[in-house]
């Protein structure tokens, strides 16, 4: 009997290409919490789908409990007693909870489904995990902490003795995450291994015993986490050492740009109010489903105020979508860039132009030189990794499609404010380093910056000032160097335990 | 506690919404000509309506993936002239043959769709709008000029007069058809797969569904279903024509769509597609009763599909609205 | 700000050329040159004159095309095109017999598009939550509804006086009309959709609406547009099939929504948005026709040639679906 109940050897996947996976190696010990760390695109997501049978490995082996073993499908590798769950929540959303997390495997008799008896199991498991809703609920209607609990759920009714997480935190807020932490951890306890991939440094210390490190596409090491330190794994995740992480710029404050009054909109946010001057980062922060974002796509006409005045330069601006938004200079970068900020089978350079080819045209007549060498020029100022603005915006990273969305914002020259939603969501390290040093650019060049983020490492590393928001109302202002992350916290739930309790309950 | 959660289900179940309107549409019309709702008349109208019927169950699967198939018109003419001509010319006698062989050439042609949508990956539309055309020349190669009127049908035709237990044939086998694929849809794993695949395709995909084997059933299925329903359909108009039907995908569609049937995959019910067939045949029926002109009959039809399916949005809209509006803060 | 890292980035193409013949568009032109070559083979008649002179019904199914092919890089469908066509067609019919002079006739047939057309832009821009399909569907019922009521229990309509009609029909030479007005149009849409911002809109809306509005773009307004230049151009191509016909009955412009979707999907352009050119659809048309009437010409079944455009339709999706997965399934191989 080997030490290992998953060990994998020598994997090498390749797709039409790129070699995805290396000669990567992997070891995972019984009950244990394994963290798998690395920047985007180091090979984590395929090394996951090798595992569990979605792609096959051209080369390598793999051992389950010293046997080895050839998986043909996700199948036998659910039978194997391995099950995944995916960083997007792979649910359906049209289905019950139940046959979500029977999906697949039903219970049947006579072939006939038992619906009763799957109903009652799937409660069964929803209790164990203290799941706050019903297992008869439909999907759709479930706030991402609660599909992501579904799937655990899923992966639990399995049967399954390894269970692989991918980054379930992404979408959680800090007591959110909390919760996925001591559920991970009872399963620990039962005799469960679980691999942890996170982007999260807190995730891998709060629960990882042993950490294995990729890098483009290559096994780099297996590190206890007591033993490394922060830096160390920095350097081996991204292959240089960063000095400085938040290079937050010193600036005297120009003019105040933008202010919001009482903003309003049912069922998301109500009496909103701040305001951010030129050269200032300020911060929105709060748990997620808060209502930041939702306020700043009403601000930027994507969805309707109810109530509320916005006041640019302090001048009354009446905005009623999008475009009124742009033409006035008022900037939004989405924080779903494959989404709603890139349109990912076009070009770099005319992804850029977006926004504004209709005003470097002539006559109606796009121009498209002055395009390819405007695009050429905010691509290399932001640095992107590209080789031609031809390559399409699916061919990049998420660090480097979120500076091609940050060109596509310098495009508008009467840019004055400039929102980010979550800039650095799935963006790996070493990327995160090089946005918030465009942002301290922007900062310095007078642009008013509005920061949303529930990271809370780059909201007190590079915020000026921080607003904090609960439950569609801010709760608090905190000026930079008053604030910790405690008093963060704080506001960010203060009018939010009532209502969780309540649910809870 | 009890009586709330029952009449929650009622109201937020769009069948059941939908049930109503039906029993409120029959009411109208019988207190305008009592005759309605006796039971020759709505014998009558399951049996003229079967094809539209049995149809919409295989249209249900087919949008519940998420594709469409418009092709299911020519494949009905298809395999109802090929079986018209074989009768005509004496290859056949045998009622339950006639409708195997049609069945059979259903089945060919949906597999030929299925292959060709899940393993080409061609996107359903262009797919069946192909073999719309494709399929609708067999129809016409096969005719080679002719059709097959009552005479040349023989014994087939008789198939539709004939009553089994009080009850037309052709509606038996609509009857069947639906109790069949009630059972399938809620209670077996195909079932349960096909609205697994319409829901998320890649989810299923990891899950271990066989995604693309699922495809291609569903759209053989819709082809049998057409096969089917050709044989039916002449026998129970006791003729066959290469042109018949066209069209028909229309109809098939829009009952799937007034059943509340998702066009983009996921969502809809046996029970939805089968009242949406009914409010439409009861529809077409009760139009000349209530002294509407056979000619506006499409014209209202269309109006109603139109008006059901922006009901739809609008109720939708102001039901989130009101769940916004509840939402504490 | 420069980029720290000091990386260029390439704002040129290699070998543009390469790009443009290796492209579906390139193969449809070659497609197009083997297919005349062949039916002056097997057909003894057939010649420019010849090809002109059976052209005129066909043209005025290709009115539809290029609006057809706007609403498919959009994203969205209109198959309720061949009803906007019989009801213009209706009206322009009863509006000539009623003594309305025939520029007013013309006018008639054009806003009666128009006004469908609108009608299907702005159920389309106010339900987002609805596809096109099922919008048009109904409305493909509704539209053809109307003129079903309006002709009456006969279901067709003759034209008293033709005279305005006839002038329609005219030639330049072996020319007619339609055919002018044909090549304008493949021009226009063609420069409008390459080269001016509401091409670009149409490319950007198709290949994500989301990202498009957010970047501020009026999606909105674009898609209605579209949908009314589509309904204009059903008004004329009922003007023109008026004028090829003398008349117009319940079944004018059946399935013609089909044949332009199939003529715009064989030239490259796809259903599913943000794909395709116009001249790729324009080539792919004049091919579909000559063979059409290449092999009508050698008394080839009409049901036939139907088979054949669909088999054509399909290979001509399904075939570099399938080359691309061979070539992905190889290149792993290596």
């Amino acid at each position: 009997m080997s030490e290992y109940i998953l060990e994998l050897k020598g994997i090498t996947k390749i797709f039409p290409g790129v070699k995805a996976l290396n000669n990567v190696q992997f070891q995972l010990k019984k009950g244990e919490v394994h963290a798998l760390m690395g920047e985007n695109g180091a090979g984590k997501s395929t090394f996951i789908k090798v595992i569990t049978g979605v792609h096959k490995a051209e080369e390598g082996e793999m051992f389950l409990n010293g046997q080895k073993v050839d998986f043909k499908g996700p199948r036998d590798a659910q039978a194997a007693g391995i099950a995944a769950v995916y960083q997007h929540p792979t649910s359906y959303p049209d289905l019950s909870v139940t046959e979500n997390i029977f999906m697949n495997h039903e219970i049947k008799k006579h072939g006939i489904i038992q619906w009763k008896e799957m109903n009652k199991k799937a409660q069964e498991f929803l209790d164990e995990l203290d799941a706050d809703f019903k297992s008869t609920e439909e999907m759709g209607t479930l706030s991402v902490a609660q599909q992501q609990m579904v799937e655990i759920a899923k992966a639990i009714s399995t049967g399954a003795n390894i269970i692989i997480l991918d980054e379930p935190t992404a979408a959680l807020t800090a007591n959110e995450a909390e919760k996925l932490y001591e559920i991970v951890e009872k399963l620990r306890d039962k005799g469960v291994s679980i691999i942890f991939i996170s982007h999260r440094f807190e995730d891998m210390y709060r629960l990882a015993t042993r950490v294995t490190v990729f890098r483009d596409s290559q096994y780099i090491g297996t590190y206890d986490v007591d033993k490394i330190t922060n830096a160390d794994l920095i350097k081996a995740m991204v292959g240089r050492e960063i000095s400085d992480m938040y290079p937050k710029p010193e600036v005297e404050f120009g003019e105040e740009m933008l202010r919001v009054e009482n903003l309003s909109r049912v069922g998301y946010f109500k009496d909103v109010n701040f305001n951010v001057r030129a050269g200032e980062i300020i911060g929105l922060t709060g748990l997620v489903g808060a209502g930041r974002t939702e306020v700043v796509e009403a601000i930027c006409g994507i969805t309707k105020l109810n109530s509320g005045k916005v006041f640019l330069q302090g001048k009354e601006v009446n905005i009623k979508n999008p475009t009124d938004s742009k033409n006035l200079g008022i900037v939004l970068l989405p924080e779903d860039r494959q989404k709603t900020g890139l349109i990912l089978s076009w070009g770099l350079g005319r992804n850029v132009t977006l926004p504004v080819f209709d005003r470097i045209s002539k006559k109606g007549f796009c121009d498209e030189k002055k395009e390819r060498d405007l695009s050429k020029k905010l691509l290399e100022e932001v640095d992107t990794k590209a080789v031609s603005i031809f390559d399409p915006a699916s061919s990049l990273s998420g660090g480097n499609q979120q500076k091609v969305v940050v060109a596509k914002a310098l495009a508008q020259d009467n840019m004055k404010v400039i929102i980010m939603d979550e800039p650095t969501k799935g963006v790996d390290v070493g990327a995160k380093a090089e946005i918030y040093s465009i942002m301290g650019e922007l900062a310095k060049q007078g642009y008013a910056i509005i920061m949303i983020s529930s990271e809370m490492p780059e909201i007190l590393g590079m915020c000026d000032r921080i607003f904090v928001m609960c439950n569609g109302h801010i709760t608090g202002e905190l000026t930079r160097g008053e604030v910790s992350q405690e008093a963060i916290l704080e506001l960010a739930m203060e009018k939010g335990k009532e209502s969780k309790e309540e649910v809870v309950s | 506690m009890e009586n709330k959660s029952i009449w929650k289900k009622i109201t937020s179940s769009r069948e059941v919404s939908l049930l109503i309107v039906l029993v409120i549409l029959c009411a109208l019309i019988t207190i305008k000509t009592p005759s309605f709702l006796e039971w020759a008349n709505i014998s009558e109208i399951l049996k003229n309506n079967a094809t539209t019927m049995i149809m919409a169950l295989g249209m249900l699967l087919v949008l519940l993936i998420g594709g469409i198939d418009i092709s299911i018109g020519s494949t009905l003419a298809f395999s109802g002239m090929t079986i018209g001509i074989m009768y005509k010319y004496n290859h056949l006698s045998s009622t339950l043959l006639g409708f195997l062989i049609a069945s059979g050439i259903g089945i060919a042609c949906g597999l030929v769709i299925g292959l060709i949508i899940a393993y080409g990956k061609v996107s359903p539309i262009i797919c069946t709008l192909g073999t719309m055309y494709v399929y609708r020349g067999f129809a016409y190669l096969v005719a080679n000029d002719e059709w097959a009127g009552a005479d040349a049908l023989g014994t087939f035709k008789d198939f539709a007069l004939k009553d089994f237990l009080g009850i037309n044939s052709a509606v038996w086998i609509t009857i069947i058809c639906y109790v069949v694929f009630f059972i399938v849809m809620k209670w077996t794993k195909f079932g349960r797969n096909i609205y697994a695949v319409g829901s998320n395709e890649e989810a299923a995909e990891i899950s271990g569904i066989n995604v693309r084997l699922v495809k291609t059933c569903v759209y053989t299925i819709m082809g049998g279903l057409s096969g089917l329903t050709g044989a039916l359909m002449t026998c129970v108009y006791a003729s066959a024509q290469p042109n018949m039907a066209t069209g028909k995908e229309m109809d098939v569609i829009a009952a799937c769509v007034i059943g509340g049937v998702s066009m983009t995959g996921g969502r809809g019910s046996v029970a939805g597609a089968l009242i949406g067939a009914l409010i439409l045949s009861v529809i077409s029926k009760a139009l000349p009763l209530v002294g509407i002109d056979a000619l506006a009959q499409n014209t209202v039809k269309g109006i109603i599909i139109i008006a059901v399916i922006i009901l739809n949005v609008v109720t939708q809209r102001m039901m989130d609205k009101a769940a916004l509006e509840k939402r504490e803060m | 700000m420069a980029g720290k890292s000091g990386r260029t980035i390439a704002n040129t193409i290699d070998q543009p050329w390469k790009k443009v013949v290796l492209s579906w568009e390139g193969v449809l032109v070659l497609l197009f040159i083997a297919i005349n070559i062949l039916c002056v083979c097997i057909s003894p008649v057939y010649n420019v004159e010849n090809l002109l002179r059976e052209s005129p019904k066909y043209l005025a199914e290709m009115l539809l095309l290029f609006p057809m092919a706007y609403l498919l890089i959009l994203g969205e469908i209109d198959i309720s095109v061949g009803s906007i066509v019989c009801l213009a067609a209706t009206m322009a019919c009863m509006a000539s017999n009623a003594g309305v002079p025939f520029i007013g006739v013309v006018l008639i047939s054009i806003l009666t598009g128009v006004v469908c057309g609108a009608f299907n832009g702005f159920v389309t821009v106010k339900f987002r939550e609805l596809p096109t399909m099922i919008i048009t569907l109904g409305t493909q019922i509704v539209f053809r509804g109307i003129a079903e009521i309006a002709l009456g229990s006969g279901g067709s309509i003759s034209l008293t006086d033709s005279s305005g009609f006839k002038m329609l029909n005219g030639k330049v030479g072996i020319f007619p009309y339609s055919f002018f007005l044909i090549i304008i149009c493949a021009i226009v849409f063609t420069v409008i959709a390459d080269r001016k911002n509401y091409g670009r809109k149409l490319y950007a809306i198709g290949s994500n609406a989301k990202t498009a509005y957010y970047s501020g773009i009026k999606v909105k307004q674009t898609i209605f547009i579209a949908f009314v230049v589509i309904g204009l151009f059903a008004g004329l191509s009922g003007l023109f099939l008026t004028s090829t016909a003398y008349g117009a009955n319940t079944t004018t412009g059946k399935n013609f929504e089909m044949d332009a979707i199939a003529m715009a999907v064989f030239g490259g352009v796809s259903n599913m948005g943000g794909k395709g050119k116009l001249y790729g659809a324009f080539v792919s048309a004049f091919t579909i026709i000559c063979l059409r009437i290449g092999l009508g010409q050698i008394n080839v079944n009409s049901q036939v040639i139907l088979i054949i455009l669909g088999m054509l339709l399909i290979c001509a999706v399904l075939l570099p679906n399938i080359a691309g997965m061979i070539s992905a399934k190889k290149k792993t191989a290596k």
